[in-house]
């Protein structure tokens, strides 16, 4: 009755288990212990009434204890920052994880400054403006985040921590309902009723749980690293501010993390990214600096020399990129006084009155802390559904393994642990109510609750990385427009920081799931959606540009304004 | 017997496992045909656990509540009667009670027994018997609680039925009941709609007039014990209504509302008008040993 192909798979299994002699039943197995696995695995912990009921593993294939005994002497930073929202923060200190990160490490960002390389349209967002106190975001270095989380999770006895071990494979019997059996390289098997997967963008426990996912590389890179610059001094306040400007090839952001120095984020064309990392560090300080304040035909100009010199196998020097820049300014007749001139100027010293634009532009790189600069490819990437079926029953996808985007929103981690909020208020739900972990019915709420709200930010990231990764001249122009009228309407900045999740769900009492929190990202998403096909139409139809803009905002407009007095409404009763 | 037993055992050969596991699939199939009771689980385990809840704080010092305990039952005895492929026995053992299912159909609780031996939490305080309800009045176990969940609707003769439940009970125990009124909304969601025209139900699964309304129910239950056995001092267990409506510590009738935009079932709050015109759970307590009548 068996095929011979049905009999060798059999062999391979009881092979298999000839190996892993016996395993260990868990309830839940987390595999990965990247930011959204020890988020998940010290929320479920933290849950003390489930602690007799929810044994949990958490499996990782690094050396954690590398990341638990991580320090770095204060003034230099790792290169990998993230920005996590008020509501990935209230989370956090509501599991009682964030108690564990180093604060002195971290920055709040008090206000954002976003501009368009070509047109200079700008907008500003500000915490004070919303009336947060404690700042729109926090930057910190995501290895304190991990090391927090470590360390709350060394007081929680019902989390296993199984490090420097890699899972190998994963098998489960044909009988439906079964528990998947984890194959670990040190030889351990760990049996799970519920498996998740938090084990980022080439996650193992996506493909044997057979869970399709579709998306798209950006042909983009993103370089990070450390940047160092002076205070910004008495006159300019902290180093709270962000900025990012976006460029035809990818925004490139600055973000603060102590008062003389902040994160880089740049995203720009994998064949630039790979030749400014071939370049001395300080090269990349100059573009860096070139690249927030030069018009977009000088630094398409610099890019050119770089990769000229680049393929010729001499890299560009230090010298050469200073003497480029600096003609490159006197070219646009950019006083050397000004906050756009970033060569010609002193920059060594920022004592004095600063320039009056000064308050425009980040502080003026001075060098690239050793060691920081690295790059990362980009990808959109969501899957099709969060939850397991089948054969791949038990299964559950959070963070990096169901969805990576674009960075530019700084928005990746906080969807992974909005995530890892969720699934674990749902897995506490069901263990009151008796029910199973790893079944469908207990997770559904999950996805339900989840897919939608990611998709939503996902897809306005992507727009907005597609609309402004374009010097095509109608383009730009509907672009300057919107952003200017943008600039004007306090009620879509309201909104658009909404969706960036600025505010905690303290200072507005709505749980992640309420519908005036949904309408908000709705609308985020749709007047990002609104410019978006209008310039896909623009691209088309060349006449009528300006109507459609108009139109699209003022759609815009009175969606937010009637958006807000709903939920004023709401507020007041 | 212990649930692995069954696996174990040499009297049932392997054809027959495959047999099981492949009903198994179909009564533990989320998705398929019964996937409306799956979803409907959660809500029945939330309104059990509540009602639980609530008389532990009528009757115990505040202090001595643990609301937000898991095993919320533990040291109770509980009868899930027509635990069907035991949706809600399983999570009733989850919850710490000395769980017994039992069920007319040999196959039902095959598929039972087998799916709870996946799960090996279960096999200490999960059993299962093939055995009609009146069959257990003969022995002397009596439990603290007694479900029947989507039973009711389904048997030939429901008083006899009702009382069997009942004197199964211990003194103070709890009787939980969920099944559909005969109400023309219930005829047309649950025949006309869900076996006639979506199909997700199979034909002939329900019978319309077997359909008992919470009125019957709470009549019942008003004149339960009756009055005229011998030698009966003992109080009915509903001893009033106040429009039409029993008192908190005596029964309750809550309905169990579909949505289908989420695709779940909600629990309606207390007394929500109309919410009891199609599925609802009913709870109602038998008094203890004390409450005679003088
Ligand atoms: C340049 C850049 C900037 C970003 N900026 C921001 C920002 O400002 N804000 C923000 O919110 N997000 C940001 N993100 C996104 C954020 O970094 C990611 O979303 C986040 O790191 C994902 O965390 P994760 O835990 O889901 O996955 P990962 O961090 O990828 O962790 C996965 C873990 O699984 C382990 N693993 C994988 N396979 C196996 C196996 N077979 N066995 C055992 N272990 C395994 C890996 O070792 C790893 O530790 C940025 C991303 C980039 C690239």
């Amino acid at each position: 009755m068996f095929t011979s192909r049905l009999l060798s798979k059999r062999s391979i299994n009881s092979a298999r288990r000839f190996i892993s002699t016996s395993h260990e039943d868990f309830d839940v197995v987390i595999v990965g212990g990247g930011p959204a696995g020890l988020a998940l695995a010290s929320a479920l912990g933290a849950k003390q009434q489930l602690e007799s009921s929810v044994k949990i593993a958490l499996v990782e294939a690094g050396d954690l204890s590398q990341v638990q005994n991580w320090s770095f002497s204060s003034g230099t930073f790792s290169n990998r920052v993230v920005s996590l929202t008020n509501a990935s923060q209230a989370f956090l200190k509501d599991t009682g994880a964030w108690d564990h990160v180093e604060q002195e490490r971290t920055t709040p960002i008090d206000e954002m400054q976003v501009w368009d390389g070509i047109s200079d349209a700008r907008i500003t967002f500000s915490a004070s403006e919303l009336g947060v106190q404690q700042g729109m975001a926090r930057l910190t270095e995501t290895l304190n985040l991990q090391r927090g989380l470590l360390r709350h999770l060394q007081s929680i006895p019902a989390v296993q921590i199984v490090d420097k071990s890699k899972v190998q494979s994963i098998t489960v019997d044909e009988t439906p309902g079964s528990w998947p059996l984890v194959h670990l390289d040190t030889g351990r098997a760990l049996k799970a009723r519920l498996l998740v997967g938090a084990d980022g963008l080439n996650s193992p426990v996506r493909s044997f749980a057979k869970i399709p996912t579709y998306g798209w590389s950006y042909d983009t890179q993103a370089i990070v690293c450390t940047m160092e610059h002076p205070p910004k001094g008495p006159f300019l306040g902290p180093n709270t501010t962000a900025y990012q400007r976006f460029l035809p090839t990818g925004p490139i952001a600055f973000l603060p993390i102590s008062p003389t120095a902040s994160s880089l984020v740049w995203s720009t064309r994998p064949t630039l990214a790979t030749a400014l990392k071939a370049c001395e560090p300080s090269v990349l300080g100059c573009m860096i600096n070139a690249a927030f304040r030069l018009p977009d035909v000088s630094i398409r100009y610099l890019h050119d020399r770089i990769l000229e010199a680049h393929k010729a196998g001499k890299p560009i020097t230090d010298e050469e990129i200073k003497a480029e820049i600096h003609w490159r300014e006197q070219s646009h007749s950019i006083d050397w006084t000004s906050a756009y001139s970033s060569v010609s100027a002193n920059t060594t010293s920022s004592l004095g009155v600063p320039p009056s634009d000064a308050e425009m532009m980040p502080p003026i790189v001075t060098s690239i802390q050793p060691g920081t600069i690295a790059s990362f490819p980009l990808r959109y990437n969501h899957t099709e559904t969060y939850i397991g079926e089948g054969q791949g029953s038990r299964t559950v996808l959070v963070g990096d393994a169901a969805h990576t985007i674009h960075p530019l929103a700084g928005q990746g981690l906080n969807l992974g642990l909005g995530d890892v909020e969720c699934l674990s208020s749902c897995i506490q739900d069901a263990v009151l109510r008796g029910g199973d972990i790893g079944s469908y019915t207990a997770l559904l709420p999950y996805t339900q609750e989840r897919y939608l709200e990611n998709h939503k930010i996902m897809s306005a990231c992507d727009k907005l990385h597609k609309l402004y990764s374009t010097s095509f001249g109608p383009l730009v122009q509907l672009r300057s427009v919107g952003l200017e009228v943008l600039n004007e309407l306090d009620s879509i900045k309201a909104a658009i920081m909404m969706s960036a999740g600025s505010v905690s769900r303290e200072d507005r009492p709505l749980s992640y799931s309420s519908d005036a929190r949904a309408a908000f990202f709705d609308m985020a998403a749709k007047g990002v959606e609104n410019i978006g096909s209008a310039a896909h139409v623009a691209g088309i139809v060349r006449g009528g540009l300006a109507n459609l803009a108009v139109t699209a905002l003022q759609n815009l407009a009175t969606a937010a304004a009637s958006s807000q007095q709903e939920q004023q409404r709401k507020d007041t009763r | 017997m212990l649930p692995t037993r069954l696996l174990r055992s040499s009297t049932i050969n392997a054809n027959e496992i495959a047999h099981f596991s492949r009903l198994s699939a179909e009564w533990w199939n989320e998705r398929g045909e019964f996937s409306f009771l799956h979803k409907m689980n959660p809500v029945r385990m939330q309104f059990i656990r509540e009602k639980l809840i609530e008389t532990a704080y009528d009757e115990q010092p505040e202090e001595k509540v643990n609301a937000s305990k898991v095993r919320i039952l533990e040291g109770l005895d509980i009868l899930d009667v027509g635990c069907g492929g035991g949706l809600l026995s399983e999570s009733l053992a989850r919850l710490g009670a000395r769980t017994t299912g039992i069920d007319a159909s040999e196959s039902n609780l095959a598929i039972a027994q087998h799916h709870a031996s996946l799960d090996s939490r279960l096999s200490t305080n999960l059993t299962y018997k093939h055995a009609p309800a009146e069959s257990l009045l003969s022995q002397s176990k009596r439990y603290d609680v007694v479900c029947s969940m989507e039973v009711l609707e389904h048997v030939d003769h429901p008083a006899m039925f009702l009382k069997t439940c009942a004197e199964l009970l211990k003194p103070s125990g709890h009787l939980f009941l969920s099944t559909i009124s005969r109400t023309p909304l219930s005829y047309f969601l649950t025949i006309f709609m869900a076996e006639k025209v979506l199909r997700q139900v199979a034909d002939g699964t329900h019978t319309f007039s077997k359909y008992i309304n919470p009125s019957e129910l709470l009549e019942f239950f008003q004149t339960y014990p009756p009055s005229t056995a011998p030698g009966n001092t003992l109080l009915p267990w509903i001893t009033r209504l106040y429009d039409g409506e029993p008192t908190r510590k005596e029964a309750e009738v809550r309905g169990l509302i579909y949505n289908p935009l989420s695709a779940s079932w909600i629990l309606a709050p207390r007394g929500a008008w109309g919410a009891a015109e199609c599925n609802y759970i009913f709870w109602v307590r038998k008094p203890a040993l004390d409450a005679m009548s003088s």
